[in-house]
């Protein structure tokens, strides 16, 4: 798949997350009941570990998203890297936040398992764009140009044909 | 960027996301040995609505929920832990309902002495606080895990509560006249089992609730009914 459809991929999945997150988020300050078929969405949202520092771990996640979007928005090795790393890290607290589900609240939420889902989509596709992008080695894809004289640019000229 | 830093930058952010799990884990309250599970959750959960004995919530509450139940029952444990922090949020605090808790000591002596100390802190308003975080802290039936130890770790989560004096005065006789009004009320209403609910109308006619779940699903509808006739 070309770094253009993975980008447009990515930005896709993290407009889905984005509309999850940000839907729990609303529930969350309007107080509202949230559609569930799980029966436990309410239990969890209103869990202890439902807040970081006073802040609603849906809206962490929404904040997640929109940083996701952003980085398939643009085409640079930066936001490539930066994508990788925030949907892996992101994927890893979420996974934790599974664990949670089952081991310490004993109820399931399926909007949260919802945008997990969609979290390990983009965290695939964003390794594989920035994976793709990356030279193996320690060289990097954007090379600067070399001076004529130096070893390395004699090693890679190439041969003059024999006469 | 050669893939030895991507590398490094992603394990740089699974080290963050732990290090995020571990905030949100201390957060709860769960690994703070000075502390009882829960405390800031539970102080949390009750700030700033009013609390009069066993009583939780406006006093002039349109609906009035009675839960009869024991310290030590583990079913009352998980209402208390899964169904009680969403019917706080969405009726308590709203003013909707206020909750009558009648403590039950069946279970056995462990539950008496439980049951003692939260009582002995309604006298300070902190009855809740009190009851949930033994619901969050709940030991094995009869072991003795309601020692004095376990009630001072309890008492000292709580804020503003004066700990010597709630042990102090839990084997007060008005204490034991509350356990023996809660156990007679209960003999009066049938109560085989706990948690056990009744709902309706404040100074009303209450109607036992069977209990769907103990999500607070189960008793919602019951709720909705009753603020509604």
């Amino acid at each position: 798949m070309s770094d253009r459809r993975l980008r447009a991929a990515i930005l896709a999945l993290s407009l889905v997350g984005a509309g999850i997150a940000g839907y729990l988020t609303y529930a969350h300050f309007a107080d509202v009941q949230l559609v569930c078929a799980t029966g436990g969405c309410e239990t969890v949202q209103h869990s202890r570990w439902s807040k970081l520092g006073g802040v609603p771990v849906a809206a962490i996640g929404l904040a997640g998203y929109v940083v996701l979007a952003a980085t398939a928005a643009s085409a640079t090795d930066l936001a490539r890297a930066l994508g990788a790393a925030a949907a892996v890290g992101g994927f890893t607290f979420a996974a934790f936040l599974i664990w949670v589900q089952g081991a310490e609240i004993h109820a399931w939420c399926q909007w949260c398992l919802g945008s997990d889902a969609v979290l390990a989509l983009i965290a695939v596709a964003a390794v594989a764009r920035a994976w793709r992008a990356a030279p193996p080695g320690g060289a990097s894809s954007r090379r600067a140009p070399r001076r004529p004289g130096s070893g390395r640019a004699r090693l890679a000229a190439p041969a003059r044909p024999r006469r | 960027m050669s893939r030895r830093v991507l590398i490094g930058t992603i394990a740089g952010a699974v080290v963050l996301a732990g290090a995020l799990a571990a905030a949100l884990t201390l957060a709860t309250g769960s690994k703070k040995p000075s502390s009882a599970v829960g405390a800031a959750a539970v102080a949390q959960m009750f700030h700033g609505i009013p609390q009069q004995g066993p009583i939780l919530g406006r006093a002039d509450a349109p609906v009035t929920l009675v839960e009869f139940a024991d310290p030590q029952c583990p079913y009352c444990g998980e209402w208390a832990k899964v169904a009680l922090p969403v019917i706080v949020s969405r009726y308590v605090r709203t003013g909707k309902v206020r909750i009558v808790f009648n403590g039950l000591t069946f279970v056995g002596s462990d539950s008496e002495k439980a049951l003692r100390a939260a009582l002995a802190a309604g006298r300070q308003h902190r009855f809740w606080n009190v009851i949930e975080l033994l619901y969050e802290n709940q030991g094995t039936e009869n072991t003795g895990w309601v020692s004095d130890s376990f009630l001072h770790r309890i008492g000292s989560s709580i804020p503003g509560l004066d700990v010597k004096r709630m042990l102090s005065e839990s084997s007060l006789g008005s204490v034991t006249s509350q356990i023996g009004q809660a156990a007679a009320l209960a003999n009066q209403a049938g109560v085989d089992a706990t948690p056990t609910f009744a709902v309706g109308k404040t100074g009303g006619t209450l109607q036992v609730v069977q209990l769907r779940s103990f999500k607070a699903s189960g008793i919602e509808p019951s709720l909705d009914a009753a603020l509604a006739s």
